[in-house]
C-alpha cells in the first residue's frame, strides 16, 4: 500500500501529494509522483514539526520550508525511522516532565536561598578600609553637630571601655532631639542627644550602645545597604549617593534576626561588664508607653519604628538579669552628668 | 485557484481544553526555573496557536525556537542594557563629582541615554514584527524583511517628537505613519506588504482624550459645590469628600480606558483594512465593544483565578485576532515562491526587555 504525504518543497507554495517510499537502504526514502523532487532523503535529516497527535509534520535539515505531512499514522517500517517530536524541550523530554520539575524545584529553592544569603556574604567581603571610608562619609554632615567636652568625651570613652568596644569603633554624641542611635559602616556609632536626655540612667544608654555595637560587630549596616541597593552600591562608586545611603541607614529596618543578634550581643556585653540589663528593658517599656501619649508620637516614633519593639525583646533583657549578681552602674554620677551636659546645659529638646 | 470561501479565509480551530495542558505545564516549568523557561513556554504556546490557525487551505506553522528567544534576550542584556546602566551610573557620578565640565557632560548624558533607549523601542517594534513574520510558515513559505530596522528606529524617534507637538494632537498621524512605514518594509513569500492607512476618522476618536480630564474637573467642581450646600455648618462630611473622590477617580479611569479602546479599535481597523499582500486584501472587524469584551474578559480571567489565568491571556488575544481577521482576493500558489529576505538569527530579545509583548 502506498503512503501519500502532503509535501511542500520550500521553494514554491505549490502543494504536492507524492508517495513516500522507503529505500533499499532503510535509512533513506524517496518521494514519488506529483512532480515532487524524488530525493533520496535521509530519515536522520527529518526534523519533527508536528503539533497534533493525528498529524505528523516533518521538515528537512538545511531546507527551510520543506515539509512532509502524514495524514494518517504511517506504516511501521516508516514510523520506526521517524524522529520523535519534542514536547517540553530536549532536556526535559529526555529526563521526564515530573522528574525535571522535581529537580528544578530543588535547584530553584537552593538558588533563592543562596541569593538571600548573598548580602551578608558581600557585606563581609567589602574591605575594611572601604567600609571605614564609607562610614566617615555618611557621618559627614552629622559629624558637624557632634558634641565635645573634655569630661563628656572621657565619660563616653569610659562607657565604651566598659562595653569593651573595639579600637576601630568611633562613638559620637550628636546634638539632635531624636531618640535614636545609629551604627554606620566602619564602626561609626552615633548616639543622638535626645536618647541620652530621655534615659533615666547611664545603664539604659549602655544597653542601647551595646545594641549598636552589636550591629557594628555583625556588619548589619553594610548588609542592609547591600540588600537595598545591591550592585548599584558596588558599581556606582559609593561617593555618588552617600546622603541617600546615610538616610537609608537612619531609617533602616533590620531583619528580626539582625535585631535579635544585636540584642544578644548587647546582653553579652552588659553581663561581662556587670551592668544590669533591667534599665534597658525599662527603657523599652517606657518608650512604648510614652509613644501612646499624645504629643510625643513624632518624637519617639523614630526609634520605635526602626527598632520594632516587642514585649519579647523587653522580656529577653529582663530575663538575662541574674539573681544575686552585683551590678555596678555603667557610669558614676559625675561621668553621667558630663555625658548629659555634653551638648550644652539646656537639653536639646 | 485558492479563493476566499464563505467560512472566511482565516479560522481559529483551537480549544482551551487542548491548550490547558500546555498552559499549565508552561506555568509550572516557568516557576521552577525561576522564569528561565518562559522563552520555551512562549514558543510552545505559539506553536500551538499557529498550528490551530487555518488560512485558506492550510494551517500556519510557527518555527521559532525557545533557544533563539533566550539567546536574543541574553544578547540584548549584554550589548544594550548593561552599557546603558553603566552610562547612567557614569553620568550620575560625573554630576556629583562637581567639576563644571563633568557636570555638563553628565547632564548631557542623561537625555542622550534616554533618547537612545527610545530609538531602541522603535527598533524593537520593527524587529519583533520581522522576527515573527520570518518564523511564520504557510505552504512552506515564510515572511520577513530586507531592512534591519535602523532607519525605522530613527523615524520612530522623529515621529514621536513631532507627535508630541501641539499638545499631542499629531499622535494619530505619527502612529499611522509608523504603521505604514513598518508594514511597507515587510513581505511574505515573493510579495511585499503594502499599507496605505490614513488618519481618516481617527481624530474623532482621539479628541475625547482631551475631553475626559476637562469633564472630570467640571464634575469635581459641581460635586464639591453640592457637598458644600448639603453641609449646613460649612464643614463638609469627610466621608462625602472621600467617597466623591473615589467615584470621580473611577469615572475618570474608566472613561479614559473607554476612549483609549475606541481609539485603538479604529486605529487597528484603519491599519489592517488598508493592508494588502499581492492580490490579497485584509480586513479587521473588531469594534470597540469587542475590544472591551476582550479586555474585561482578560482582566476577569486574571483576577478571578488570582493570576493563574494569565497563562490563557495570549490564547485569548490570538483567538480574538484571528477571529476578526478577514482576507479577500486570490493567491496563486505557482507564483507564491520562497521569501528571499535574510532570516534574522536571534529572537525578539529587545522587544521583550522593553516589555512590549502581546501574544
Amino acid at each position: 500500500m502506498e503512503t501519500r504525504v502532503w509535501h511542500y518543497d520550500g521553494r514554491s507554495g505549490q502543494r504536492r501529494m507524492p508517495a513516500i517510499v522507503p529505500g533499499a537502504d532503510e535509512r533513506y526514502f524517496t518521494l514519488h509522483g506529483d512532480d515532487a523532487d524524488p530525493g533520496p532523503y535521509a530519515f536522520a535529516d527529518l526534523e519533527p514539526h508536528g503539533t497534533s497527535h493525528h498529524e505528523r509534520a516533518f521538515g528537512l535539515k538545511g531546507r527551510p520550508g520543506w515539509r512532509i505531512t502524514f495524514m494518517e499514522f504511517p506504516p511501521s517500517e516508516i514510523a520506526v525511522q521517524l524522529p520523535k517530536p519534542a514536547r517540553y524541550g530536549k532536556w526535559i523530554d529526555r529526563f521526564g516532565l515530573w522528574r525535571s520539575i522535581g529537580v528544578l524545584a530543588v535547584l530553584a529553592i537552593l538558588t533563592v536561598g543562596f541569593t538571600l544569603k548573598l548580602p551578608p556574604l558581600i557585606a563581609r567581603l567589602i574591605p575594611k578600609s572601604v567600609e571605614q571610608r564609607m562610614g566617615r562619609l555618611m557621618v559627614g554632615n552629622l559629624g558637624t553637630y557632634a558634641c565635645s567636652t573634655r569630661e563628656g568625651n572621657a565619660a563616653l570613652k569610659a562607657l565604651g571601655a566598659r562595653l569593651r568596644q573595639d579600637g576601630d569603633v568611633t562613638i559620637r554624641v550628636v546634638h539632635a532631639p531624636m531618640v535614636n542611635a545609629v551604627a554606620f559602616p566602619g564602626g561609626q556609632v552615633v548616639l543622638f542627644d535626645g536618647l541620652i536626655q530621655n534615659a533615666a540612667s547611664p545603664d539604659e544608654v549602655a544597653g542601647v550602645l551595646g545594641h549598636e555595637l552589636g550591629h557594628v560587630a555583625h556588619h548589619d549596616g553594610m548588609e542592609s545597604l547591600v540588600r537595598q541597593y545591591g550592585l548599584k552600591l558596588l558599581l556606582g562608586g559609593f561617593g555618588s549617593n552617600i546622603s541617600g545611603y546615610g538616610n537609608a541607614l537612619l531609617n533602616a529596618r533590620y531583619s528580626r534576626k539582625a535585631e535579635a543578634g544585636a540584642d544578644g550581643y548587647a546582653i553579652g556585653r552588659l553581663q561581662a561588664a556587670d551592668i544590669s540589663p533591667l534599665p534597658t528593658a525599662a527603657l523599652f517599656a517606657r518608650l512604648a508607653q510614652q509613644d501612646k501619649e499624645p504629643g510625643n508620637a513624632g518624637l519617639l516614633l523614630n526609634y520605635l519604628s526602626s527598632h520594632p519593639l516587642s514585649s519579647s525583646r523587653e522580656r529577653t533583657f529582663k530575663e538575662s538579669a541574674r539573681a544575686g549578681a552585683t551590678y555596678r552602674p555603667a557610669l558614676d554620677a559625675a561621668q553621667w552628668q558630663a555625658l548629659r551636659t555634653m551638648c550644652g546645659d539646656s537639653p536639646s529638646r | 485557484m485558492e479563493h476566499e470561501s464563505e467560512r472566511g479565509a482565516f479560522e481559529f480551530t483551537g480549544s482551551w481544553r487542548e491548550y490547558a495542558p500546555i498552559a499549565f505545564t508552561n506555568l509550572l516549568l516557568t516557576m521552577v526555573t525561576l522564569g528561565l523557561y518562559s522563552f520555551w513556554a512562549r514558543t510552545r504556546t505559539r506553536r500551538y496557536l499557529w498550528s490551530q490557525t487555518r488560512f485558506i487551505d492550510d494551517r500556519l506553522e510557527w518555527t521559532g525556537t525557545g533557544r533563539e528567544l533566550f539567546l536574543g534576550s541574553l544578547l540584548v542584556m549584554l550589548l544594550v542594557l548593561v552599557p546603558i546602566a553603566a552610562l547612567n551610573l557614569l553620568a550620575g557620578g560625573l554630576v556629583l563629582q562637581g567639576s563644571t565640565i563633568g557636570r555638563i557632560v553628565g547632564v548631557l548624558l542623561f537625555p542622550l541615554s534616554y533618547g537612545f533607549l527610545f530609538a531602541l523601542g522603535g527598533l524593537a517594534i520593527f524587529r519583533a514584527l520581522r522576527y515573527r513574520l520570518s518564523r511564520t510558515y504557510w505552504h512552506g513559505i515564510r515572511g520577513g524583511s530586507d531592512a534591519q530596522g535602523f532607519r525605522y528606529a530613527l523615524s520612530y524617534v522623529g515621529h514621536s517628537l513631532v507627535g508630541s507637538f501641539v499638545f499631542g494632537l499629531l499622535v494619530p498621524w505619527a502612529m499611522i505613519s509608523m504603521w505604514n512605514e513598518r508594514w511597507n518594509a515587510m513581505s511574505f513569500g515573493p510579495y511585499p506588504f503594502r499599507s496605505g492607512a490614513l488618519t481618516n476618522g481617527l481624530m474623532r476618536r482621539y479628541l475625547p482624550f482631551y475631553l475626559v480630564p476637562l469633564m472630570t474637573v467640571i464634575l469635581a467642581v459641581l460635586l464639591a459645590y453640592a457637598v458644600g450646600l448639603k453641609a449646613a455648618d460649612g464643614q463638609p462630611n469627610p466621608l462625602f469628600v472621600i467617597g466623591g473622590g473615589i467615584v470621580l477617580y473611577l469615572l475618570f479611569a474608566g472613561l479614559l480606558g473607554l476612549v483609549g479602546l475606541s481609539y485603538y479599535a479604529a486605529y487597528f481597523r484603519q491599519g489592517i483594512n488598508n493592508l494588502t499582500l499581492g492580490h490579497l486584501e485584509f480586513e479587521f472587524t473588531a469594534r470597540t465593544m469587542d475590544w472591551l469584551k476582550l479586555t474585561l474578559g482578560n482582566a476577569a480571567l486574571v483576577v478571578c483565578t488570582l493570576g493563574v489565568g494569565a497563562a490563557f491571556v495570549s490564547y485569548r488575544n490570538w483567538a480574538f485576532f484571528v477571529r476578526h481577521l478577514r482576507a479577500y482576493g486570490m493567491l496563486d500558489a505557482e507564483q507564491f515562491t520562497q521569501s528571499t529576505t535574510p532570516a534574522p538569527r536571534q529572537g525578539e530579545g529587545l522587544f521583550d526587555s522593553l516589555d512590549m509583548g502581546a501574544f
